[in-house]
């Protein structure tokens, strides 16, 4: 009996975060690249070959050195990343049982995730002793408060008829209607977010290619691997927490829930992989003013929406 | 056996190349930019191939070792047309001058380097402070007085200034950029001074190497010739020219598009050409070249306008194009076209809209086999003069994603008097 117990509480929902780090992050660099493939841009090798030739470029690569870095800082960063991103992964419940992280306040611990993952890119930027890493770091810092709170706004608008913070009871709210449907709003600006969140697409401001990339401009070999992983990592944690509170997570006929909270992942990471690659990345400035004057008032009346909602 | 298993599995990768551009080396990164196997990167530190291209004068030797010694290993360097630097000149050294069989030669390299049968390059520069600080100077940091010095290889913090913007005083930062930037024209050199991400001053230390227009233009100088030839040849300048804003715009898919219309300009038929770059133009306009990406800033004033002319002139209002001087193309209907704001987004519709005009032109011209009237004043797609103190007055103000989108709007190098080949 205990045996079981451990197996469905702890050994599962385990495995499941591990699994969802290496698989998920593969899938996303494979839907990233079948994204790519539709843009039409030439690929001389298959989708499914091309990250783990990349991964193993890296691995053979030097990871090489700059004049007086932060050497800790340097080399924590990308693991203190990918850390955060396992710790977001660890909040998503795969079903019922399935959750290897169920507290009662798991969605205030997600935004810890957001706020802390603005410190380790900013370490990430830092560290390197390097002009274009340094100004990518500032921007990602001068950007993400703005990125938080939107995310922030959207959340608690999920948790109001869920009346809690915990992320099971939010999916469990979801039983009749998803969140999708009830607060139309939400999950639209959340995918926006997860983008900026994870800097990429029009977003992709702090490893952006007028800095030649940025915070990572100067990291070369295995820790650009481990930084590469941890951005795709923390984009597949994103995408499993809107997964859950808008898709209704484990919830659907048929399938075991697992699969379930695994395919409507998928289906976001392509949404994702797609949004990425159609637009043009938006200049600093009007990012701020898209987030600060556009998307955050919207966050505001998806909260307004949703309270009367909950209320009605 | 477990490094050869990896490198066998990331030789099937793409060939990820760093282009450290001389004189005339251009060509290559549009024909790199179009092989499939490979992929330009924008930093050394993300290169397995250096591929210097085209001829390096001798005072940019140093900074081509920087660029060099900053490949992390595995890595080897290819020379197209350009001469090897004394210390890497050895039997074997990757060294061609067939543009055709540059893709290859990268490809063959990028497979022997990570199969490890290519030895890595040695480092050419010992691996110490570039500005010896330890214990020097008056405060032990290198330099004279309390803020003299480069510690940790930066400059000392310099008092805070006020923004160009709003007035708070923050921190600078300044930085030299160059000539090996593949971001901004080749051979471009300049310390900038960086307030956060705003340049607060910019200053040219060496110009861009002179840029060739294609040997169409030189040719109608001295003869007549084909206007459909020009027109393709133009259309073929400014789509290249696209090219870079596009990579800078994280658009590669329609980037790599605008270098195919470009390479297919002097052959596709017109018809299927002005087809396809409409199809290319509401690309850009739906996926937000325009919108989210290109800068209201970089406007040229009148003076500045005028002094560079070519389309940077007519994108400002300015009615200055030698075509309408010229019989030739007065029977073909031509009329110059312009805009007003003289602004990046308007430098950009006013190249689009050239092209546009140059494919109806075509059209036009084959029909009738017209040929330019007049060999005195021939007008260069880019514009052929330079203005003084450019960047100087243009930059500063501009958050450092607008600078770079202004200048690669711009041509900010002098025109070679020798014809692109």
């Amino acid at each position: 009996m205990a045996a079981s117990v451990m197996l469905e509480q702890l050994v599962w929902p385990l495995a499941m975060v591990f699994a969802a780090l290496g698989g998920g992050v593969y899938l996303w660099a494979v839907l990233d690249g079948l994204a790519a493939r539709s843009f039409g841009l030439p690929r001389a090798q298959s989708v499914w070959q091309r990250p783990l030739s990349r991964g193993a470029w890296l691995l053979i690569q030097q990871s090489n050195n700059t004049e007086a870095p932060d050497r800790w800082g340097w080399r924590l960063a990308p693991a203190l990343y990918l850390a955060l991103a396992a710790v977001g992964l660890a909040l998503v419940p795969w079903s019922r049982d399935w959750v290897a992280t169920d507290l009662a306040t798991s969605l205030v611990l997600w935004g810890s995730v957001e706020a802390l993952a603005t410190v380790v890119i900013f370490l990430q930027g830092w560290s390197a002793n390097s002009h274009f890493a340094l100004m990518g770091a500032y921007r990602y810092v001068a950007l993400g408060l703005s990125y938080i709170l939107i995310s922030m706004f959207v959340l608690i608008g999920v948790a109001l008829p869920a009346e809690s913070l915990a992320i099971t009871r939010i999916v469990a709210s979801q039983q009749d209607v998803w969140n999708v449907v009830r607060q139309p709003l939400g999950l639209p600006l959340f995918l926006l977010v997860g983008l900026a969140l994870t800097f990429r697409g029009p977003f992709n401001l702090a490893d952006s290619q007028d800095l030649a990339g940025g915070t990572s401009v100067e990291v070369s070999g295995p820790p650009r691997l481990v930084w590469e992983l941890a951005r795709s990592a923390m984009l597949v944690a994103f995408s499993g927490i809107a997964a859950t509170v808008f898709l209704g997570g484990w919830l659907g006929p048929w399938l075991p829930g697992p699969l379930w909270v695994m395919l409507k992942m998928l289906a976001i990471l392509a949404v994702q992989a797609w949004l990425g690659r159609w637009f043009a990345v938006i200049t600093p400035s009007r990012c701020l003013s898209l987030m600060w004057l556009i998307l955050l008032p919207l966050a505001f009346i998806d909260l307004i929406w949703a309270g009367v909602v909950a209320l009605l | 056996m477990a490094v050869g298993w990896l490198s066998r599995l990331a030789m099937r990768g793409p060939a990820t190349v760093f282009p450290a551009l001389g004189m005339h080396g251009e060509e290559a990164v549009y024909r790199l930019a179009q092989a499939p196997g490979i992929t330009l990167v924008d930093t050394p530190r993300h290169a397995t191939i250096l591929l210097v291209a085209g001829g390096v004068p001798p005072h940019f030797h140093d900074s081509l070792r920087r660029v060099h010694d900053q490949l992390p290993a595995p890595f080897a360097t290819l020379w197209y047309q350009s001469e090897p630097l004394l210390e890497l000149q050895q039997p074997g050294i990757g060294k061609m001058d067939d543009l055709e069989a540059l893709p290859g030669a990268v490809m063959d390299t990028w497979r022997r380097v990570i199969a490890g049968e290519q030895g890595t390059a040695s480092r050419l520069l010992p691996d110490t402070p570039p500005n010896p600080w330890q214990g020097l100077g008056d405060d032990g940091r290198g330099g004279e007085g309390m803020m003299g010095g480069v510690p940790y290889g930066r400059p000392m913090a310099m008092p805070p200034a006020p923004d160009l913007r709003d007035g708070l005083a923050l921190d600078i930062l300044t930085v030299r950029l160059g000539p090996f930037f593949p971001l901004w024209p080749a051979g471009l050199e300049a310390e900038v001074t960086l307030q956060g991400d705003i340049v607060q001053q910019f200053s040219v230390l060496s110009a861009p190497y002179p840029r060739a227009v294609p040997s169409v233009f030189l040719e109608a100088q001295s003869r007549p010739v084909a206007i459909a030839r020009l027109e393709r040849k133009r259309m073929q300048y400014h789509l290249r020219a696209l090219f870079h804003a596009l990579r800078l715009a994280h658009l590669p898919d329609l980037a790599w598009r605008a270098l195919g219309l470009a390479e297919e300009c002097d052959s596709r038929p017109v018809e299927k050409l002005g087809k396809a770059f409409k199809a290319f133009a509401r690309a850009l306009a739906r996926r937000g070249f325009f919108a989210l990406y290109l800068p209201k800033g970089g406007t040229l004033d009148s003076e500045h306008a005028r002094t560079l002319a070519g389309f940077a002139a007519r994108a400002a209002g300015v009615e200055d194009d030698a075509r309408q001087a010229d019989e030739g193309y007065r029977r073909l209907g031509f009329s110059v076209i312009t805009q007003q704001a003289g602004d990046v987004p308007a430098r950009w519709r006013q190249r689009l809209a050239e092209v546009e005009q140059s494919l109806a032109l075509i059209a036009r011209a084959q029909q009738s086999d017209a040929v330019t009237a007049s060999t005195e004043a021939i007008e260069l797609p880019r514009g052929a003069g330079n203005a003084d103190n450019l960047l100087e007055n243009l930059l500063p103000g501009l958050e450092w994603s607008e600078a770079l989108a202004t200048l690669a709007s711009l041509d900010v190098a002098e025109v070679s008097p020798w014809p692109h080949p």
